[in-house]
């Protein structure tokens, strides 16, 4: 039943990345790869610098040493918008949805570095961006078709449930046709259903689309069940780096979850 | 029952995404703007046009600009005043300085640029500052440019006391000095100004602005760029409150001085666009006509229900119950009389069934 898949080619790479905020080191000297295709898991403890390490791949943090290497360029540091250019998406963890605005709405707001009518164009709703707004509707419609939230297309987000609001946001970072996708606690609070939906959606993002997926998940069940590799993290340092066997039977990992006496 | 939509498929994305997808709605608007073009003409008194319907549109076109900063962006404003003084002064001293371009569409459209201008001046600081700190940071501005009109003489053309009147006001041959003529003058405008607006905030420029609005960091993450959004939000905005501006200063008063666009005005545009509705393009039309029409009503009330006051009494009393009127309209519905109106038109679609 668990897939065993061989991956060759590095999309991204970490490189002794140490993060630390005035005296607290959120992240020291972590090094691991995420390779084309798979899906990769990031785990460990509250605080363990997890989620400072999605922020710093995609460029909202900006690690003081080592370096990130995504798609055979090597930065000392990412920008967001550089990020997001170069094919890089993100959920995060307590939802960042554009509460005002319809589901519609913000999947659009994915496909904006696609959209390239000027002002004028805008103004007038005619011609070029009334054809481009059409076109990446059909895109966005089949994302809502893939999701499966038709019904609640035109519905401010802010009045969803939380489920669908999670899902709402995978639909945005999926709009944006990423190469590499960051899931930032997907299934965090949800019940069993909304997960297996969850669960679901990501495996047939990775099927269908061939998009990376570099996920941080609680859920033990699930990351060992959907993921390729997993990486572990503790008080800011890796502890482990494997397919989901080997990380069940390390005992560094398991000291780390469950405490060891000293 | 005559309010329902069943019935009405859309079968492309281009009829669903028509500014008004539902059919009743669009022959309503249809039939309020030929109304006011040719009903209105017919049995409207000076007194209506100057006192009331003019102001009434000006200021819906001011507001309108306003909510963009503030309803989509987000961005707080209270430098409204000084940009309708930009664009009144730019386009006086056009048409004062290069009379072969006294065209009242020529100068009002360069009034908007030059405000356009000054508000992305203004709005270079929004990158670092939010929320009440912007609006302190757009009060510098309204202050600056009161004190610029006063003082720098070049602007007002060295008059002595400081006030300016505008001569012939024309549009391609066409004199517009009758009332009735400035109405559908201003009131085509509007019209057009709306459609762009309405454009603008549909599209994908309108949806990076309400990104930023509502999360601005998730907004640049996914690609937006924080600077280039407000500031295209500044510029937008400042181009129509600089052009509502100069139509103030041309069809409205004729001749001013720099107190005409005080920090009075900014509140009372600031006041309109969260009566009438954050973020809804009809909300600053509600909100205009409630702030110039509801002072009026309450002014003639007395007379017209034969209670003998003294005129002092009234106006008082008017203060008293517009004010109360404010703060009932706030604690009802704190997202605008928009908010009413769509709450009624919901009513409406499912009448007589509650639900």
């Amino acid at each position: 039943m668990k897939r065993t898949r061989s991956f060759n080619e590095v999309l991204l790479a970490v490189e002794n990345i140490s993060l630390s905020f005035g005296g607290v080191k959120a992240l020291s000297d972590i090094s691991f790869d995420i390779a084309k295709g798979e899906i990769r898991a990031i785990i460990g403890p509250n605080g363990a610098g997890k989620s400072s390490m999605l922020n710093c791949i995609n460029g909202f943090y900006h690690p003081q040493q080592g370096a990130i290497t995504y798609k055979g360029v090597r930065r000392s540091q990412m920008r967001p918008h550089e990020a997001a250019e170069q094919g890089i998406a993100r959920t995060f963890q307590n939802i960042a949805l554009f509460r005002g605005m319809s589901t519609l709405d913000n999947i659009m707001t994915g496909r904006n570095l696609r959209m390239k009518t000027g002002l004028f164009w805008q103004a007038l709703h005619v011609g070029p961006a009334a054809r481009e707004e059409i076109e990446h509707r059909r895109a966005v419609e089949k994302i809502i078709d893939f999701l499966e939230i038709q019904h609640i297309r035109k519905v401010p987000v802010g009045q969803l449930p939380y489920g669908l609001q999670k899902r709402v946001e995978l639909g945005r970072a999926l709009a944006a046709q990423p190469e590499l996708l960051l899931l930032d606690e997907p299934m965090a609070g949800m019940n069993i259903e909304e997960k297996q939906d969850m669960c679901r959606f990501v495996l047939d993002v990775n099927d269908e689309f061939g998009t990376t997926i570099c996920l941080i998940e609680h859920d033990m069940g699930v990351v060992m069940d959907i993921s390729d590799r997993v990486v572990v993290l503790d008080y800011g340092k890796k502890i482990g780096d494997g397919a989901p066997d080997e990380i069940k039977g390390n005992q560094a990992v398991i000291d780390a979850y469950l405490g060891v006496s000293h | 029952m005559l309010y329902r939509e069943a019935g009405q498929f859309k079968t492309t994305y281009g009829a669903d995404q028509q500014i008004f997808p539902i059919l009743q709605d669009r022959l309503f608007v249809l039939a309020v703007i030929a109304a006011a073009v040719l009903v209105v003409p017919l049995f409207a008194t000076q007194y209506l046009y100057t006192e009331i319907l003019i102001p009434f549109l000006i200021l819906s076109l001011a507001a309108i600009g306003l909510n963009i900063l503030v309803g989509y962006c987000g961005q707080v404003s209270l430098g409204t005043g000084g940009f309708m003084a930009v664009g009144a002064y730019a386009a006086y001293n056009l048409g004062l300085r290069v009379p072969e371009l006294n065209n009242l569409v020529i100068v009002f459209l360069f009034g908007g640029l030059m405000s356009a201008a000054v508000g992305i001046l203004f709005g270079l600081p929004s990158l670092r500052i939010k929320g009440f700190y912007l609006a302190v940071a757009t009060l510098a501005s309204q202050f600056f440019l009161d004190w610029l009109f006063a003082r720098v003489k070049w602007l007002t053309n060295y008059t002595p006391s400081g006030s300016v009147a505008v001569g012939e006001t024309s549009a391609f041959g066409w004199k517009i000095d009758t009332p009735a003529e400035r109405y559908l003058f201003i009131l085509a405008f509007v019209v057009v100004a709306t459609v762009v607006a309405k454009n603008l905030v549909r599209g994908h420029i309108g949806r990076s602005w309400m990104a930023i609005r509502d999360m601005d960091i998730a907004a640049e993450i996914i690609g937006f760029r924080p600077l280039r959004t407000k500031l295209s939000a500044f510029a937008v905005s400042s181009f129509f409150i600089g052009i509502a501006g100069a139509m103030w200063g041309f069809l409205r008063l004729g001749s001013w001085e720099p107190l005409a666009f005080d920090i009075n005005r900014s509140f009372q545009i600031l006041f309109m666009v969260i009566i009438g509705g954050l973020g809804s393009l009809l909300g600053s039309f509600l909100g205009a006509a409630f702030i110039v029409l509801t002072p009026i009503l309450l002014n003639q009330m007395p007379g017209w229900l034969g209670v003998g006051m003294s005129t002092a009494l009234i106006s008082h009393l008017e203060f008293m119950v517009f004010g109360a009127m404010i703060i009932f309209f706030l604690i009802v519905e704190p997202h605008g009389l928009a908010r009413l109106w769509s709450i009624a038109k919901e009513k409406l679609r499912l009448w007589p069934f509650p639900h």
